[in-house]
C-alpha cells in the first residue's frame, strides 16, 4: 500500500474538514458531526487512492460516492437518522466546482478576448471537455451515493419501521 | 398552544410539513413519503402536487369521505438537515406509536423553532472548508490562507445580503465578487505558489451542491419537473458565481487559466 502516503492522507483530512464545514452550513444534527468528518475523510482517501493509480476522475469520484452510499447505511441505523443527513455533506467536497470554474473561465475568454480561429478551437475544446466533466462527475456522485439505497430501498425502509 | 383535530387544521399541518421539508432541502420522494405517513396517522389520505414554489394538496377524511383542498406558497429555501432528519424521524415514530393530532402538531412546532448553529461557527467552518479545497487542488499553505480569508469575506457578504432579503442570484453574485476580489489580491501580490487555485476555490462554498444532488435524485425518482426546476435554478446560481468572478477579473485585467 505504498500509494497511501502522508500527502494523500493530509488531503483526505482536508476533505473531511470541508465536508464538516458544509455539514455545519447545512445545519446537520449535532450527533452526526463526527460521522460526517469520518465519512468525508474516507471518501477523500478512496478518491485520491484511485486517482493516484491513474483512474479517471469520474470513475474515482463514482467509486468514492458508492463507498459513502454503502457505509452510510449501517451508520444510519446506528444514529437513527435519514441517510442524506450525513451522506450528502460527505460528498459535497467532490462536487466539481473546479471544473465548473474552468468552464466559465473558458467561456469568458471565448467571449471577451480577441483571437484567431486556432485559439477559438482550443478554447471550445477546453469548454466542452470541462463542461462534460462537470456533468458526468455530478452524475457519478448522485448515482454512486443513491445506488445502494435505490437497490435496497424498500426492505431497508421496512426494517427501519420495526 | 393546542389545537383540535379537524380536517382544516390537519391540512394546515401537513402543508407546513411539506413546505418545511421543501425549504430545508429534502428531495421530493422523501417529502411525499413523510407526508403520506403523517396523513396515515391522522386517518386521512393525502394527494399532493409539490413544486419548488407552491403546493397543492387535497386531503380526504377516510371516515367521513369529506375532502379539502388548499394551495399554498413556499417561502425562501435554506438547507437545514436537522429539520429534514427530525421530520422524517417523527413520521416513522408517529406511525409506530399512533400519535394524536395534538402531539404531532406540537412536535412539528418544536422542529420549526429549532435553533441553527451560531453564525461565527458557520463562518469559521465554511472558511476552513474553503482552505481545505485549496489544499485538495494542490495549493500550498499561503494559498490556503488566501482561500480562507476570501471565503470568510464572501460568506459574510452572503449572510448580510441574506439578512436584507436580497434576491438569491444577486446575493450569490455579490458574494462571489467579494470572495474573488480578496483572492485576486492574492494573484496581484503573488501570494503563495499557485494563487489561481486560491481564486478557484474561494468561491466553492457558493456552489449549490444540495440543489444539484437533489435535482438528480428527483430525476431518478421520476419527479422530472422538480428535477429540472432544481437543476435550472442550480445552474443559474453557478452562472451568478461565474459572473461575479468574471466581473472582478475584467476589473483587474487578470488572465489566468481558461
Amino acid at each position: 500500500m505504498e500509494f497511501i502516503n502522508l500527502d494523500l492522507l493530509e488531503k483526505a483530512v482536508w476533505a473531511g474538514i470541508a465536508a464538516l464545514g458544509f455539514g455545519i452550513l447545512f445545519n446537520i444534527p449535532k450527533k452526526v458531526i463526527l460521522t460526517v468528518f469520518i465519512l468525508g475523510f474516507f471518501a477523500g482517501v478512496v478518491k485520491f487512492v484511485f486517482l493516484s493509480i491513474d483512474f479517471n476522475v469520474v470513475t474515482s469520484t463514482f467509486l468514492a460516492s458508492l463507498f459513502v452510499g454503502i457505509v452510510s447505511i449501517p451508520f444510519a441505523y446506528k444514529v437513527n437518522k435519514p441517510i442524506v443527513v450525513f451522506s450528502i455533506p460527505a460528498i459535497i467536497p467532490m462536487v466539481p466546482g473546479y471544473y465548473a470554474y474552468k468552464t466559465i473561465l473558458g467561456i469568458r475568454k471565448f467571449t471577451f478576448v480577441k483571437m484567431d480561429d486556432m485559439g477559438h478551437e482550443q478554447l471550445l475544446n477546453s469548454i466542452f471537455s470541462n463542461g462534460f466533466m462537470v456533468l458526468f462527475i455530478l452524475f457519478a456522485i448522485t448515482v454512486g451515493v443513491s445506488a445502494p439505497m435505490l437497490l435496497l430501498g424498500k426492505d431497508m425502509a421496512r426494517k427501519l419501521k420495526d | 398552544m393546542s389545537k383540535e383535530k379537524s380536517i382544516r387544521n390537519s391540512i394546515d399541518l401537513l402543508l407546513d410539513v411539506c413546505s418545511l421539508m421543501m425549504t430545508s432541502g429534502a428531495n421530493t420522494k422523501r417529502i411525499i413519503d413523510s407526508v403520506n405517513r403523517f396523513a396515515q396517522v391522522l386517518n386521512l389520505k393525502s394527494h399532493a402536487l409539490i413544486s419548488h414554489k407552491s403546493i397543492i394538496m387535497t386531503l380526504v377524511d377516510l371516515e367521513t369521505n369529506e375532502s379539502y383542498t388548499v394551495v399554498t406558497q413556499i417561502p425562501r429555501h435554506g438547507v437545514n438537515y436537522s429539520v429534514v432528519s427530525d421530520v422524517s424521524r417523527a413520521s416513522w415514530v408517529a406511525v409506530n406509536h399512533q400519535w394524536s393530532f395534538e402531539k404531532l402538531y406540537n412536535r412539528i412546532q418544536e422542529i420549526k423553532n429549532q435553533k441553527r448553529y451560531p453564525f461565527w461557527l458557520e463562518l469559521i467552518t465554511v472558511s476552513l472548508a474553503g482552505a481545505g479545497f485549496a489544499r485538495i487542488f494542490g495549493g500550498d499553505y499561503l494559498n490556503m490562507l488566501v482561500a480562507f480569508t476570501a471565503t470568510l469575506i464572501g460568506f459574510s457578504v452572503s449572510k448580510t445580503a441574506h439578512h436584507y432579503n436580497a434576491n438569491t442570484y444577486v446575493r450569490v453574485y455579490l458574494a462571489s465578487m467579494a470572495a474573488s476580489l480578496v483572492a485576486s489580491l492574492g494573484i496581484l501580490f503573488g501570494i503563495g505558489q499557485h494563487p489561481d487555485i486560491a481564486l478557484a476555490t474561494s468561491i466553492l462554498f457558493l456552489v449549490p451542491g444540495v440543489q444539484l444532488i437533489n435535482s438528480f435524485n428527483d430525476l431518478y425518482n421520476n419527479h422530472i419537473l422538480n428535477g429540472i426546476v432544481r437543476f435550472v435554478s442550480g445552474f443559474i446560481i453557478v452562472l451568478a458565481i461565474g459572473l461575479g468572478m468574471i466581473t472582478i477579473m475584467l476589473i483587474f485585467n487578470l488572465n489566468v487559466l481558461g
